[in-house]
């Protein structure tokens, strides 16, 4: 396994921007997810870290080596694509042995590998099958077995689970990360699912109009986002426009003052109010300092939603759903409540219009 | 919704069957140079077709001329094909139109062309001198080689087109993938493309296949008068000859061959296509 080095890559199609100016590096056995919503470059990226496109600018380094120019065949990364790509002519075993084949292995060496791989993926019993015969979830590990038997520099992953349906996928997430983490790979996967990302990634890069808003770990991203489109993009997330009233709170652009610690780092250019909804507390009566009205209650299972409405502005609470008895069970649409949480959680960040 | 065939069928039966039905009796009468054709049923016809080295002759050059026509073909129309299948600009429909072009000229109108290009005297040859590159004039017309260029040309669009439904359909994704594991260009080609085109290397060459062993103007104007393709022999059989037996026989000879093959191709390539 290698280090991925990218180095101010850049990929224009025509006048308009594919990806802008990324920098980034994945350490060896690091996975980091590149997330962000469709047309923000992060295929574009893997395409070009793969060598299927040619960058505008830029380089991309395994293990220091540039590979900028290297034909996508001499790269020797291994990719999980999309649509699995399976060869539809050849079986399961085939399929995992093109790989050793090109690679000039002789057929006993292939069949050792083939099996080796097949055994990690739990698909011995479906060697001889073609992929039509397969399942998607089958599929998906023919598809995994294929990229990893020929022990690649660096694993690739693009949106590897979003044709699987949604049982079949948390399985699936947890299968992969735990194999990536046992081997040891050094990895790259594409998604626009924030959960897939938090959930699997070391690190997350938030994209959009093919440039990075944001790396860092899933927690800093979901704690500390440096702006609006990032703490909307990994959860979700109340966003008020507004302008710091003083330091101890935010005046929002509906004239509601919410309390907030203004602990220093914020950007100037700061002009929304950020918080994440399970942050809030709703205390029944007009007690508090942020007092509004209920507008809706959404009964989710094991979290309700509460809507609260502060004239034409709302805030969105979500917290466990009560059991009978207690305070919040008994709230009903048009009560008044307060809202309360800790000031130093909400963060300050730009709201760019794009 | 059976009955929606039922013009359809007619059609057939009453244009194609009755009259092949009629010719088929006819190839079984006799000839005489004096009443013309005589009542009989006897295969002597066939026999004759099969037996005589004048016609096994033909059959054997219009067999050989097709099977050399369809590989060539193949061979040309299959990066056209590719490229084609493999476009995405917005040109795409045009570019289909332009290769349907050519069919709109009528095969004499077209092999005329190719006379004008070709002759002693042509374009082609003055061309050439002019450029220094040859000092005599290529003997083109009226030889074996101008058949097949002109063949060619007539059939290479069916070819492209089909070829290109079925490379359009292969998923780009599976070039990616093959080049990922270390396929250089040449392996993708050979290992994925290929394979996965099978079905439409298959039709287009049937297609080309069928259309080439009955090639009649282009046999006739560029081939020359000695130049002989079944086609043109059945012509001559009925109208020069007044032979219409014959003429008959040759007809269902050339019938019989180009199925025999048609079937023979595609049952070989189902058979390969499972096993591979």
């Amino acid at each position: 396994m290698a280090q991925l080095i990218i180095e101010k890559l850049t990929k224009r199609f025509g006048t308009s921007i594919g990806v802008e100016g990324l920098d980034l590096s994945v350490n060896e056995g690091e996975l980091v997810a590149l997330l962000g919503p469709s047309g923000c470059g992060k295929t574009t990226t893997l395409r070009m870290v793969a060598g299927f496109l040619p960058p505008t600018s830029g380089r991309v380094l395994f293990d220091r080596e540039d590979v900028t120019q290297l034909p996508a065949y001499k790269r020797a990364t291994g990719m999980v694509f999309q649509s699995y790509a399976l060869f539809p002519h050849m079986s399961a075993a085939d399929n995992v042995g093109f790989g050793l084949e090109m690679r000039g292995l002789n057929a006993a060496e292939r069949k050792t590998k083939i099996e080796e791989a097949l055994k990690l993926v739990r698909l011995s019993h479906l060697a001889d099958r073609l992929p039509r015969q397969l399942s998607g979830g089958q599929q998906q590990r023919v598809a995994l077995a294929r990229a990893l038997v020929i022990n690649p520099r660096i694993f690739l992953l693009d949106e590897p689970l979003s044709n699987l349906d949604a049982k079949l996928r948390a399985e699936v997430r947890l299968e992969i990360r735990a194999l990536q983490q046992r081997l040891g790979l050094t990895t790259l996967m594409v998604t626009h699912d924030r959960e897939e990302a938090l959930t699997m990634a070391d690190r997350l890069v938030v994209m959009e109009g093919g440039r990075v808003r944001q790396i860092g770990t899933p927690q800093e991203l979901y704690d500390s986002p440096v702006d609006a489109f990032v703490a909307d993009f990994v959860g979700r997330c109340n966003i008020l426009p507004g302008r710091r009233a003083d330091e101890r709170q935010f005046r929002t652009s509906g004239g509601l003052l919410l309390p907030v610690d203004v602990i220093g780092g914020e950007r100037d250019d700061a002009n929304a109010f950020a918080l994440r909804p399970e942050r809030i507390d709703i205390v029944p009566g007009d007690a508090g300092e942020v007092r509004g009205r209920v507008q809706a209650i959404t009964y989710m299972g094991a979290q309700t939603e509460y809507v609260v409405a502060f004239g034409d502005e709302t805030l969105v609470a979500v917290r466990p759903t009560p059991d009978a008895g207690e305070p919040l069970a008994a709230l009903k649409p048009n009560d008044s409540v307060s809202l309360q949480w800790d000031r130093k959680v909400p963060r300050l960040v730009p709201q760019t219009s794009s | 919704m059976a009955l929606l065939v039922v013009p359809a069928c007619l059609l057939v039966l009453a244009l194609l069957i009755g009259p092949m039905i009629l010719m088929f009796r006819i190839s079984l009468n006799q000839f005489s140079p004096t009443q013309l054709m005589m009542q009989a049923l006897s295969p002597d016809n066939y026999i004759k077709a099969a037996t005589d080295p004048y016609y096994q002759q033909i059959i054997l050059a219009t067999l050989g001329i097709a099977l050399l026509c369809t590989l060539l073909t193949l061979i040309l129309a299959f990066p056209a094909a590719y490229w084609l299948g493999r476009m995405e600009s917005r040109w795409k429909s045009l570019v289909v139109i332009a290769t349907l072009f050519p069919l709109l000229v009528g095969n004499v109108v077209r092999s005329a062309g190719w006379m004008a290009l070709f002759a002693r005297d042509g374009l082609l040859n003055t061309v050439l001198m002019k450029l220094g590159v040859v000092s005599a004039p290529l003997e083109i017309m009226y030889t074996t080689k101008a058949v097949i260029i002109g063949i060619i040309a007539v059939v290479l669009p069916y070819m492209i087109l089909t070829l290109s439904a079925v490379i359009e359909s292969i998923p780009r994704d599976l070039e990616y993938a093959a080049a990922n594991l270390g396929a250089s260009g040449a392996r993708v080609f050979w290992r994925v493309i290929l394979p996965l085109s099978g079905p439409g290397v298959a039709a287009g060459s049937i297609l080309v296949f069928v259309l080439c062993m009955n090639t009649y103007a282009t046999a006739v104007l560029l081939g020359g008068p000695r130049f002989k393709m079944m086609a043109p022999a059945v012509y001559d059989q009925f109208v020069r000859g007044n032979n219409w037996p014959m003429g008959a026989a040759l007809a269902f000879m050339l019938l019989a061959v180009t199925m025999a093959f048609t079937v023979f191709g595609s049952v070989a390539f189902a058979r390969k296509y499972r096993a591979g």
